[in-house]
């Protein structure tokens, strides 16, 4: 009797750290509905070998890519576009944010641009002391983008996948900031 | 008359793995028509194309399969009977991009045959469904990796 509550126990206090991948919360399917474009990119571990195949070593840029992609499990990539502002809510996100929490998850970037009113945030998951994945969140008043990228990558090599497979480009150097746009974390 | 047997060899075997792609599509247009009720047009002199098609490659494409279902009941669902009759072929196909939007719909699905890469794009619109396979070179591949939003939309849209 024992052994099997402390099993229980251990289930639930190791739940956290199972809880690796991230899921797309039910309500956005909701939100899917009210969007004018909903477009959803998905390369698991098959499809980014086949990918890789296809990168020249020969040009600077492919061979960036595929030498990034080479530890992925999976990218995904889920965005919305709006007719109107205001037709999602940050309340839409919160099922998501709860997901992307210590231990399993932490927040390594946020840009704010005032200019734009986008908001972009990075999100890394660590497993074992090692980077598991990251995930990327991109608001703006008549977009979302939503992604994740499965298997080992540092967070500075997001700066080479940006523009491919669908994945938005993320400026975090701080060198390259626009007026008024901030990194502030 | 060795060199003569091998040359013979390779076009069978070429022309088996040709005959084999087109029986896969076939099999996926089947699955589409019972899923749908409906049976593709007939697309006159469609090998002619294949052939220009081979020889001057347009946008990358060395190889295509087209298959076009009009005057549809479509709805909501549409989109998913056809992911579902895609996902339940033979052919490998994973799914790459899923676009919807304006009243169209977009489903990627992508698959590897041999040293090749080959698309399979369903296009859904107005009581119109569109079945492209393409084989692509690895340019257009690339093109598709890099922008698979926009590629897509282009599918959609491909006056813009």
């Amino acid at each position: 009797m024992i052994a099997i509550r402390t099993f229980f126990i251990a289930c639930i206090a190791l739940a956290p750290l199972c809880a690796q991948e991230l899921k797309l919360p039910a309500n956005l399917d909701r939100l899917a509905t009210k969007a004018s474009e909903v477009v959803d990119v998905t390369l698991d571990s098959n499809l980014l070998q086949l990918a890789s195949r296809f990168l020249s070593d020969k040009n600077p840029d492919d061979a960036q890519v595929k030498k990034v992609i080479s530890g992925l499990k999976g990218i995904y990539v889920r965005s919305f576009e709006f007719e109107k502002t205001g037709e999602y809510a940050e309340s839409d996100l919160e099922p998501l944010r709860t997901q992307l929490h210590a231990p399993a998850w932490s927040r390594i970037v946020g840009v704010r641009s005032t200019k734009s009113s986008e908001n972009s945030e990075v999100f890394v998951k660590t497993e074992g002391g090692k980077i598991g994945g990251l995930a990327i969140l991109v608001t703006e008043p008549k977009q979302l983008t939503i992604v994740s990228i499965e298997g080992a990558i540092d967070p500075d090599q997001l700066s080479e996948l940006g523009g491919h497979f669908g994945i938005p480009k993320i400026e975090s150097d701080p060198k390259h900031k626009d007026n008024g746009r901030g990194k502030d974390q | 008359m060795k060199a003569a047997l091998i040359i013979a060899a390779s076009l069978m075997f070429s022309c088996a793995a040709v005959e084999g792609a087109e029986r896969e599509f076939d099999d996926i247009v089947q699955a589409v028509s019972d899923q749908l009720h409906a049976r593709p047009l007939h697309i006159p002199l469609f090998g002619l194309v294949n052939f220009a098609t081979w020889v001057a490659r347009p946008a990358g494409v060395k190889h295509l399969n087209l298959a076009v279902f009009e005057n549809l009941q479509l709805d909501d669902h549409t989109a998913n009977e056809i992911a579902e009759a895609i996902g339940s072929s033979d052919g490998g196909w994973r799914p790459f991009v899923r676009s919807r939007g304006h009243g169209e719909a977009v489903l990627v699905y992508m698959a590897q045959q041999r040293n090749d890469c080959k698309l399979l794009v369903a296009a859904i619109e107005s009581g119109e469904l569109t079945l492209v396979e393409l084989k692509l070179n690895p340019d257009a591949i690339r093109a598709w990796l890099r922008e698979p939003e926009t590629s897509a939309a282009k599918q959609r849209r491909p006056s813009e």
